[in-house]
């Protein structure tokens, strides 16, 4: 065997980088003070389910408005959105607290019997001819603990039912996730088929074989590098519009 | 067919591993012996996105891509390519798409080693199609046209059958995201080695039948999932030892393969595929530095220690600088495949593999795990209960707990929550039962409750 001693040959920056601060510490620098926010936040970010219910129940028993409480659980989940972006915590981490906060919305939805109006509605499928869901799977996770209604279609969609959904639900946005070159073509047929229909949606576009040079060739196409993007973008929609230059600007980043 | 578990050690010592060298070599194709003293090139390609629109399309894209590859290859005086087709789901879906592109591309390969005596082989690589929309579909309706299209592609020039088989990716996906240690062992040791040996002994029925090559498989769909989750050592998205332990996990259910009648070579994507070497002695394909134009990886170099095929895993068609893309990638390998042989031919073999390993041994811990003298060893564990698929998938795992647990008293460096993931997942396995009823029936009902897609009956006969 050769050895060869590691630094004269690779760095590993994740070790010289790490954040010295523990993700519990710095999850407790971002919980609101008061209560019971703060316990709703902070079982959010532990991801654990049945606090997160005890928590409301509580709250609720004491008065609370259930559908204020979402706004609540939304505070956990904005600091887990921001440990997440800051590399504290890992995917996993947010895809468990997501689960909880989906757990939270159910139960306050049930106790109320008035609406919950989401931050926007987004469509998301795979491409007609892909069963690869798992980015897909957590686009629409990460959407969903971002405060969107998504209107997930699954995976092998085909292309008159994303253009019929889109027609239906009119969305903020569209996302489509593909695997594999042939399947991805469908997304060109989509954004076709929207645009005769005179629908000027943002279409986002990722997964294993999509690149941003395919997704530019398409009027409505916006690529989409990592999960996480697809948050950022519908943040991006709500506050400067949808126009597909200015996402392109933002975006698009080779 | 029936199956053998593998329940001692093809190699006697880690260090017998080599590339280009193996226990079991496989002939295969116009005159290529695989695992037989030489590494081969094995180039991978996609069609562009515009091709699956017709049939006479794709037939025509691959008839490109084949004439192209096989032209460079002789430009360059390179002796032996396989070529591999990994089919799109047209092909697949429609088996005679897939047994004309077969034929188009072995008629291809046959004027080229009738006119230039260039050794080669097609492999072609069915879609795992048995899905629908909503759920797995491992054993239903789709499981017929699947077998019907190795037969289609089997019985009109391809050399050597594979697949990426998807069994236990319902409760995996589901897993992976979770941090759950169980499910992913339930998932990829449990319910996809099931599948595997489900669908291999029929696979192999196919070639039999054909008088070609049950090649081999791999566990792309979850532990090459868990791996590119996990990313470049900058990524926040999985820990990097849970991809590792994963990887650990993989080489238990890919040699499944092997017991129910696969013969190698074992896919490119299995990274895995070092350790099962070890244990089933057959020669398998790797994929590493030359698989940029696909993916990122972290242990470029060291994937090729004890390669018999030398993969780019897939490149789209299209023009570059140097060629096209596939004759780009062909002409890499096959300078890569020729450094290894001269390696081999004049004694520095070995010299050459360490130099691969030290390259990398520490660049990640997914490499330092792969390293052929840990992998021999998580092999060693694997056989040590060979005849127990849960047994020997937590042995697996555990054996990996073990090794990245050493190297980090030595150079390997691991980041704190590295660290920490490492330690909740050793601290879960290690809760789990070894009795092998106990573990199916917890994880039974725990994923049928988790799982809204998970179809234990008619996906697995459970």
């Amino acid at each position: 065997m050769i050895e060869v001693k590691p630094s004269d040959i690779l760095v590993r920056y994740n070790v010289k980088l790490e954040k010295e601060m523990a993700p519990e510490e710095a999850a407790e620098e971002l919980y609101p003070t008061e209560e019971p926010v703060r316990s709703i936040a902070k079982s959010i970010f532990e991801g654990e389910e049945d606090d997160v219910i005890e928590h409301l129940e509580k709250a609720i028993g004491a008065g609370k408005d259930p559908l204020d409480l979402i706004t609540d659980l939304m505070a956990g989940m904005d600091v887990v959105s921001k440990l997440y972006d800051d590399g504290v915590i890992f995917l996993p981490n947010v895809m468990m607290s997501a689960d909880a906060m989906l757990e939270g919305i159910d139960y306050c939805k049930s106790k109320s019997t008035k609406t919950h109006e989401s931050k926007g509605k987004i469509v998301c499928h795979v491409a007609e001819g892909d069963v690869h869901d798992i980015g897909k799977n957590i686009v629409a996770a990460l959407l969903r603990a971002g405060g969107y209604d998504v209107v997930d279609l699954g995976r092998d969609v085909p292309v008159e039912e994303v253009v019929e959904a889109v027609k239906k639900e009119k969305p903020i946005m569209v996302t489509g996730t593909a695997l594999m070159t042939t399947t991805m073509f469908a997304f060109k047929q989509i954004n076709d088929r929207l645009v005769e229909s005179g629908i000027k949606v943002p279409f986002q576009c990722g997964g294993g074989a999509v690149n941003q040079d395919f997704v530019e060739q398409y009027e409505l196409g916006v690529y989409g590098e990592e999960a996480g993007d697809a948050v950022k973008m519908a943040d991006t929609i709500r506050k400067k519009g949808s126009k597909i230059d200015g996402l392109r600007d933002q975006f698009h980043q080779h | 067919m029936t199956v053998n578990r593998f329940t001692s050690m093809a190699y006697g010592s880690a260090d017998e591993m080599i590339f280009g060298n193996a226990k079991k070599p496989v002939k295969a194709g116009l005159g290529l012996e695989i695992g037989a003293g030489y590494t081969t090139p094995e180039v991978n390609y996609a069609p562009r996105p515009e091709a699956g629109q017709s049939k006479d399309k794709l037939v025509r894209e691959y008839e490109k891509i084949t004439t192209d590859i096989m032209a460079r290859m002789v430009q360059v005086g390179f002796p032996a390519v396989v070529l591999e087709t990994e089919h799109v789901q047209e092909m697949t879906n429609n088996p005679k798409w897939g047994g004309e592109i077969a034929h188009a591309q072995k008629t291809i390969m046959e004027e080229y080693h009738e006119e230039y005596g260039i050794k080669c082989a097609l492999r072609h690589t069915p879609g795992d199609i048995r899905e629908d929309r909503d759920y797995l579909e491992l054993r239903g309706g789709k499981y017929s046209t699947l077998m019907e299209a190795f037969d289609e592609v089997a019985s009109n020039g391809a050399d050597l059958l594979s697949i990426e088989s998807m069994g236990g990716k319902e409760v995996f996906d589901h897993a992976i995201l979770r941090n759950d240690m169980q499910g992913i062992l339930y998932g990829i040791g449990c319910l996809g080695a099931m599948d595997m040996e489900y669908i291999w002994q029929d696979i192999a029925k196919v070639a039999k039948k054909n008088n070609v090559v049950p090649a081999g498989d791999t566990d792309c769909a979850q532990a090459n999932t868990a791996m590119f989750i996990a990313g470049g050592l900058l990524d926040k998205n999985l820990a990097h030892t849970l991809a590792t332990i994963t990887r650990a996990i993989a080489a238990s259910r890919s040699l499944v393969a092997y017991e129910a009648g696969a013969m190698g070579p074992g896919k490119d994507c299995g990274y895995e595929n070092t350790i099962v070497k070890s244990v089933a002695g057959v020669p398998i394909s790797q994929e590493g530095k030359t698989s940029t134009d696909a993916h990122s990886d972290v242990l470029g170099n060291l994937v090729m220690q004890c390669c018999d095929l030398w993969s780019n895993e897939s490149v789209e068609y299209h023009g570059e600088f140097g060629g096209t893309s596939v004759q780009c990638w062909a002409e890499t390998l096959g300078y890569d495949c020729s450094l290894m042989n001269v390696a081999l031919k004049s004694g520095n073999e070995k010299v050459l593999r360490d130099m691969f390993v030290a390259s990398d041994r520490y660049r990640d811990p997914q490499g330092y795990l792969l390293a052929y003298d840990n992998a021999y060893r998580v092999g060693e564990a694997i056989a040590k209960d060979g005849d127990n698929l849960y047994l020997r998938a937590k042995n697996a795992a555990l054996k990996a707990c073990e090794i990245l647990d050493e190297g980090k008293k030595g150079n390997l460096e691991l980041t704190r929550f590295e660290t920490n993931a490492l330690g909740k997942a050793k601290a879960d396995l290690e809760a789990l039962p070894d009795d092998i009823d106990q573990f199916m029936s917890d994880s039974m009902t725990k994923y049928k409750n988790e799982v809204k897609v998970f179809r234990p009956e008619s996906n697995y006969g459970l």
